[in-house]
């Protein structure tokens, strides 16, 4: 794969943070000389890392008004999660099958992390349990269902920030990782299967509901 | 279409020294210098020197230029003053027992390191299983609380199974960058491969935010041509390539100054001798390259595995304090001040003090009268308390409305000597500056090169010396008997690895005699010399007053380029684009390690079976050259030609080493 020029890579993974945390909202308008002064860097990359995060769906361009964050409605959000449903339990199912000792290793030390943090911080919870999706997801060994998940996780962190001041993280989800944990360990696809999909559609009904109240009717 | 006057294929090369921050323009086929310029580098942010060149540089038309090229010392300064970010280091196989008892654990370049269970043997069998679960946990524990990883595992170069799980699974749980020892060097000792790594780790960040700013600096100019960085050992890789490998960078200003001055003078063969501002560095070239050390590069106290050209640097140059010695001797250097001319050039103030010197009596004018203190810039908060005691306050204040002498300050601050005042940071921060007598100050008088005041020179020189009771063409003639000896004794153990005896026996040492008696003959029968081979190339603006003796003495010529004095910029455009790719061959033995019953050939990111040693070489050097043309050609070479060599050391054990070699490609 070519390398991304060094001020590129920086630009996408600054601008990204930012769309994902908010500081960047739906919607808002994208100035890329703005852009450039804000984070001390020239046009090129900036434009550059604008191209790919067009590409990351993140980032959309209007032939009549420019560049715009992504906005986020419900009906997006339903696909959405149509998308990791499905993805995310073939996944889980793939796990049980293929996971190795290492693979496990990581799944567990996440998980331990996850229960040495207190309920009230929010953020390293959410993003404990994004790195355990990604782990499932890399223990499936199969790399494109790794790169199309990696396209939706990208999406769905926005949501968790979105969400997050109404969100908990319940303890069920932490219980529902050492279930994933045990039943990828032992090699039931069946139960993994079930758990990941209990897991995920919960998260959603959460958020979806969280939104609906907003007022997000898309 | 562009008519043959206009100037074709422009490459700006810049190198940022500890000193100057210099940037020459040339023509890259013809190597005419078409211009030049030199700023102050700023150490707080480089890239404020590196723009100032850009700027300084006229460019006529930026899209003409198809390379930039860049030296600095930005990962040497870093580590030299612990500003790199903060690492943990995993050790894999290391045995902590044995560490201790060398007391090595000082040599990891940072303080966290971490032992775990794992690593390979000399035939790159697994000496014990990975503890892959302690590892992750001690990672969960202090991820927050570093800014990257480096992992280290024993004999990972022969098999780097541990290292490459060990970073798939520690990536899974932290966004922190993550370095690998065997990505870094295949040479077989394990705690400077830990030490590289970790230092690699830690520039990181630094030599990632330095690119930025340089391809900013290039875009507000509308250069738009590849960047390119010098290795320590003279040679260029890709701005991306050196974001992954800042450690490399190590000694690269040095480097690039040998490379300019082969490239002026067109010479293969010679000795460079730059003197800059702070320090002389010497650095043999043999055939058209940089001598690299046998030994890795060493940068502070620590010793690293990274390949950089064979340096010597004296803390002697043009702006070194002239001072007196205790015992009233004169003494250069190793402090590096502001020239009294220039200052006096600066603020009339100064000049006004210095020329009432004449008038003074002896005892009214000694030295510490020619030492000013001046005001660099006013601290900020980000200094945190260094300014911040009443006395530092007061010498602040005291500064605000000019340079002011060392008597008039200490009266000022009501002391006796400024030894009992602590001010080392405030000098180090560049919040106040000193200046007094240098080499440069004489150079004025001598009408050499003037381009401050001539006559403050003149007075202090004349102070000075009339406090030593000697005329001043005299002193002048002691200042370079001394900088001459210096250098001289500095190119001989340079080139012989000897040192002269600094006992008090010395005088009945024949090497000290041979030594004394060739620069200074005295033995009425018996004629010494010393005879360089080669000639010395002289490189920075005070090189000709200072390297001309030093010639001589050796019996050699000395050859300065026209544009010598910005060589290190044209240095950093001239070296050849290299990419090297290894492959290490050892036996794989039987269960009991008796029998080899085949060979791998271990590359950097897999391991291959063969039953035969043939096969296993031929697999070698046909996957190293194609490895090394791709990733040449990857790193902006243009037309690379590929060298295979075999290294054995003798247990069975091949190294296979494939060079690609290339002009940098310059954009259409």
């Amino acid at each position: 794969m070519a390398l991304l020029r060094v001020d590129t890579q920086r630009a996408y993974e600054l601008i990204k943070e930012k769309i994902t945390i908010l500081e960047l909202g739906p919607s808002a308008p994208l100035d890329e000389q703005r852009l450039a002064d804000e984070l001390n860097m020239g046009l090129v990359p900036v434009r550059e890392a604008l191209k790919l995060l067009i590409h990351d769906d993140l980032v959309v361009i209007t032939e009549r008004h420019g560049l715009y964050v992504t906005d986020i409605n419900l009906p997006d959000l339903e696909q959405l999660s149509e998308m990791r449903l499905s993805l995310e339990s073939l996944c889980a199912r793939l796990a049980a099958q293929r996971a190795t000792s290492d693979d496990i290793a990581v799944l567990e030390a996440l998980r331990q992390e996850q229960a040495s943090i207190p309920p009230e911080d929010n953020r390293r919870l959410f993003d404990l349990d994004h790195k355990f999706h990604q782990a499932i997801a890399q223990a499936a060994h199969n790399k494109y269902l790794a790169r199309a998940l990696e396209h939706f996780f990208g999406l769905s962190r926005r949501l968790w920030y979105l969400a997050l001041s109404d969100l908990t993280f319940l303890p069920a989800a932490v219980e529902e990782h050492l279930e994933l944990i045990t039943a990828i360990k032992t090699g039931d696809a069946d139960r993994a299967e079930q758990v990941m999909r209990h897991h995920v559609q919960n998260f959603y009904a959460q958020v979806q509901e969280i939104l609906a109240q907003r007022g997000f009717d898309g | 279409m562009t008519d043959n006057n206009s100037p074709q294929d422009l490459v700006l090369g810049i190198d940022t020294g500890g000193t100057y921050t210099d940037g020459a323009l040339l023509e890259y086929h013809s190597r005419r210098t078409l211009a030049s310029y030199k700023s102050l580098t700023t150490k707080r942010d480089f890239s404020i020197g590196i723009e100032a060149v850009i700027e300084g540089i006229r460019i006529e038309d930026p899209s003409a230029v198809k390379m930039v090229s860049i030296s600095t010392t930005l990962a040497t300064n870093a580590i030299a003053e612990g500003k790199g970010k903060r690492v943990a280091l995993l050790l894999i196989g290391y045995d902590p027992d044995l560490i201790a008892s060398f007391k090595m654990e000082s040599r990891f370049a940072t303080p966290h390191y971490h032992y775990f269970g794992g690593g390979h043997d000399l035939y790159g069998q697994e000496k014990e299983p990975l503890d892959l679960p302690g590892i992750l946990s001690k990672v969960s524990q202090i991820k927050t609380q570093v800014d990257a990883i480096a992992i280290s595992g024993y004999f990972s170069p022969l098999n780097p199974e541990h290292e490459n799980r060990a970073c798939d699974a520690v990536s899974r749980i932290c966004d922190l960058p993550i370095v690998l020892g065997h990505q870094l060097s295949t040479k077989l000792g394990s705690v400077e491969r830990a030490t590289t790594a970790a230092l690699n780790a830690s520039l990181l960040a630094v030599l990632r935010d330095f690119i930025i700013a340089v391809r900013r600096a290039m875009e507000r100019r509308q250069i738009d041509a590849p960047l390119m960085v010098v290795r320590g050992d003279g040679t260029l890789m890709s701005d991306e390539f050196a974001a992954l490998t800042p450690v490399e960078t190590i000694h690269s200003g040095p480097a690039a100054s040998a490379m300019g001055g082969r490239f002026l003078s067109r010479l293969d063969d010679a000795l460079v001798v730059d003197v800059g501002g702070t320090t002389t560095d010497l650095a043999l070239i043999e055939a058209g390259q940089v001598t690299v050390g046998e030994e890795g590069a060493t940068v502070g106290n620590y010793k690293t595995a990274v390949k950089a050209a064979n340096l010597l640097s004296i803390a002697l140059g043009g702006d070194s304090h002239i001072t007196l010695s205790r015992d009233k001797k004169i003494a250069i250097g190793p402090e590096r001040v502001v020239p009294l001319s220039y200052l006096a050039w600066k603020y009339p103030s100064v000049q006004k003090r210095i020329k009432i010197l004449a008038r003074r009596t002896w005892t009214h004018a000694d030295p510490a009268w020619l030492e000013y203190w001046l005001l660099l810039r006013e601290p900020v908060e980000r200094d945190g308390g260094l300014a911040a005691t009443p006395r530092h306050k007061r010498l602040i204040a005291f500064l605000r409305d000019g340079p002011k002498p060392l008597p008039e300050i200490l009266k000022h601050l009501e002391l006796l000597h400024a030894a009992q005042f602590n001010v080392g940071e405030l000098f180090r921060q560049e919040i106040i500056g000193k200046a007094g007598l240098t080499p440069t100050d004489l150079i004025h008088v001598e009408g050499r090169y003037t381009p401050w005041d001539v006559e403050a020179a003149a007075v202090a020189l004349n102070a000075f010396s009339r406090y030593q009771f000697c005329d001043p063409a005299d002193f002048r003639r002691q200042v370079w008997a001394q900088t001459t000896e210096t250098i001289v004794r500095a190119i001989i153990t340079f080139l012989s690895g000897k040192r002269l005896s600094q006992t008090a026996l010395s005088a009945d040492d024949m090497g000290s005699w041979f030594f004394a008696n060739s620069i200074r003959p005295s033995h009425p029968h018996l004629e010494t010399r010393f005879r360089l081979r080669q000639p010395i190339i002289g490189i920075g603006a005070p090189s000709e007053i200072f390297l001309k003796d030093v010639a001589d003495i050796l019996h050699t010529d000395l050859i300065l380029p026209e544009f010598h004095q910005v060589a290190n910029a044209v240095g950093a455009i001239a070296g050849s684009v290299m990419v090297t790719e290894e492959i290490l061959l050892y036996p794989k033995m039987s269960a009991e390690r008796l029998d080899v019953i085949a060979y791998y050939a271990q590359f950097s990111d897999g391991r291959q079976e063969f039953e035969s040693l043939d096969d296993a070489l031929a697999y070698a050097r046909r996957l190293s050259r194609e490895r090394a043309l791709s990733a040449a050609l990857h790193s902006g070479a243009n037309n690379p030609q590929v060298v295979v060599e075999e290294l054995t050391d003798g247990l069975d054990t091949y190294r296979i080493r494939a060079k690609a070699v290339g002009n940098p490609r310059l954009t259409k």
